[in-house]
């Protein structure tokens, strides 16, 4: 049986999911300029910081990697919910992920976008970033293959790429409806995009081949992503950095967040879009059905990686952890663990209790959680090295907050951008097919 | 010249395909026109597809590519490695492994805009039509005096209506 909104007439569908795209209401611009307001802050803040330098920030011997570092890998995690919700359920043909997969592909690029950001804003000196790609210079050096750094630059650069076209192929039949019936600046705008795109029996053949295919390809670099981002970690013998399951253990937090992120991102678009036909409690039962697995998924993860610390008893190692569970950081790691696990199971493991509001507290609570949760792997490590001497605190200042703060908001202003370019709920998919069962 | 039928139903567009092609005209010379992937049993009007296997050639050209580069750069420039190897396959994998699926990601996409016809239109002047949403519209390649059997092809397959457009 299909899913109740593919019911409605076509012509419906249709007007409803490309209605957002011509009207601007005064709370959509209320909040895009908020949000730009305070990206502008942050833009403000980094232009301070490369004026003054890397001492503006709360970093300092031996903590050198901090907010910057935590939020790249947060971004990394969130861009997961593109690929790994979209392309698992349309490889799977499971039905009712029809309206929620350009959302999830669409904060793929943006979170990718904006989480590539970080290693050159971290750089310092930013406006040399390009020494790490590899040309032909003066100095007739390389960049060093072997390092960690250069490995993110191509699983990065590798991600972005497959993730634009993953989100631009199902995106082309849409463009060519919309190039007929339009405003003339986006009339040429989708007319470029659609590529020509005339509904012929060739281009779905190759489009539908085109689909599958990619969501092959990018559901194994969207793992292997996640994985180098924590090999950056797992490869410096520091401790409790140096672990073999670090990489599934980020893969796990990336897809535990990426989820959160998508139910959030769900839940303003039906509101602020009036989507609720579409985006409706059944899609977000399911999406809570799946965090509330990552929830205890990633439990497992953190318990595995915890307990084996402490029954090692490594005095190195217990010095981390000492520091994450009982001291300085104490209160960072259990806030973690009670929005990370405390929060989600009670609210979407009770089924009285899972409804959409519940869903997108929870949502809410665990990306807070796995912010907190990459902090709290990052700095503990760095604060408290092997030469227990050398030991110290890192606080971040209001650089590194503006420019934190900066990047939710350029999020937020992304995504509603884009919501009000492109239909954010794939509108030929949305129409029954007859060999489709839910 | 062309022909273009008008039909509501998959099956009668099927039909006739089965009609057509049993008169003489070539696949290459019918395309269904419609506002969604429009799916017939095999054998009805197959389009053959070389995407994966393009994409597996794109991955392992790139991986090839950034593997031989990787081991020029290392040695065009040795570092001092204490004795370890110049070039290691293990510490540079997850580059040749990025650079390869890279490699099939743009094999991909190019080999799409390639099949579809997107950037190879296989003749400019042929007509496109308006599909209205629910109907399909199956466009026909053929010599002006074998239009009447087409025609007749597609009336009795359950077209509701059929237009002639264009010189072939």
């Amino acid at each position: 049986m299909a899913t109740a909104p593919e019911l409605l007439p076509y012509h419906q569908i249709r007007e409803d999911l490309f209605r957002p795209l011509s009207r601007v209401s005064r709370r959509y611009l209320f909040v895009t300029l908020i949000a730009f307001i305070v990206g502008t802050a942050g833009l403000v803040a980094w232009g301070f910081q490369l004026r003054r330098g890397m001492g503006v920030t709360g970093l300092q011997r031996p903590v050198f990697w901090g907010v910057y570092i935590v939020d790249f890998v947060f971004w990394i995690g969130i861009s997961h919910a593109g690929t790994l919700i979209s392309a698992i359920l349309r490889l799977t043909d499971a039905a009712w992920r029809k309206p929620v997969t350009r959302a999830a592909e669409a904060i793929t690029v943006f979170a990718l976008m904006i989480g590539a950001m970080f290693p050159i804003i971290h750089l310092g000196r930013a406006w040399l970033f390009y020494w790490l790609l590899p040309y032909p210079n003066s100095r007739l050096i390389w960049p060093n293959f072997r390092s960690p750094l250069l490995w993110d630059l191509t699983a990065i650069v590798t991600y972005v790429t497959g993730s634009i076209i993953y989100l631009y192929l199902p995106l082309i039949p849409d463009l060519a409806q919309l190039a007929a019936h339009n405003t003339p600046w986006r009339r040429r705008l989708y007319r470029a995009l659609a590529l020509g795109w005339t509904g012929s029996d060739r281009e779905w053949h190759a489009l539908e081949r085109a689909m599958k295919l990619m969501a092959c390809i990018i559901l194994a670099v969207a793992v292997s992503v996640h994985t180098v981002v924590a090999w950056d970690f797992a490869m410096a013998v520091a401790p409790m950095w140096h672990s073999t399951i670090f990489g599934p253990y980020f893969v796990t937090g990336a897809i535990f967040s990426g989820i959160a992120a998508l139910v959030l991102a769900m839940a303003i678009i039906r509101k602020v879009l009036r989507l609720e036909v579409y985006l409706t409690k059944h899609h977000f039962d399911r999406l809570a059905k799946l965090l509330l697995l990552m929830s205890l998924l990633w439990l497992y993860f953190t318990l595995a990686e915890n307990l084996t610390v402490w029954y090692g008893n490594d005095p190195k190692e217990m010095a981390v952890f000492g520091a994450r569970t009982r001291a300085h950081y104490a209160p960072y790691f259990w806030t973690m663990m009670f929005l990370n696990f405390a929060v989600p199971f009670v609210l979407l493991g009770i089924r009285r209790l899972r409804t959409i509001t519940s869903a997108t507290v929870a949502s809410v609570s665990v990306l807070i959680g796995m912010w907190l949760e990459r902090f709290v792997i990052v700095v503990p490590t760095l604060a408290n090295p092997r030469l227990s001497s050398a030991s110290s605190f890192y606080t971040p200042t209001w650089i590194e907050a503006a420019i934190t703060a900066a990047t939710f908001a350029a999020m937020a202003m992304l995504y509603m951008i884009f919501a009000k370019l492109f239909p954010i709920i794939a509108v030929w998919e949305f129409k029954p097919h007859p060999q489709e069962d839910d | 010249m062309y022909l273009i039928g008008e039909f509501k139903e998959k099956d009668a567009v099927a039909a006739a395909i089965r009609r057509l092609r049993a008169s003489g005209i070539a696949p290459a010379d019918l395309d269904v026109f419609s506002e969604e992937p429009v799916e017939f049993p095999r054998g009805v009007l197959d389009r053959p597809s070389r995407m994966s296997l393009a994409s597996v050639s794109g991955a392992m050209l790139f991986g090839s590519l950034a593997t031989a580069f990787i081991w020029w750069a290392q040695h065009n420039y040795s570092l001092v490695t204490g004795g370890m190897p110049v070039f290691s396959f293990w510490a540079t994998g997850v580059i040749t492994f990025e650079m390869t699926m890279l490699g099939a990601i743009m094999a991909c996409f190019g080999w799409f805009l390639w099949e579809s016809g997107l950037v190879r239109k296989r003749d400019r002047t042929a007509p496109v039509p308006e599909v209205d949403p629910g109907s399909m519209c199956l466009r026909v390649r053929c010599r002006g005096n074998d239009a009447a059997q087409a025609i007749d092809a597609m009336r009795t397959a359950g077209a509701i209506g059929v237009q002639r457009r264009g010189e072939a």
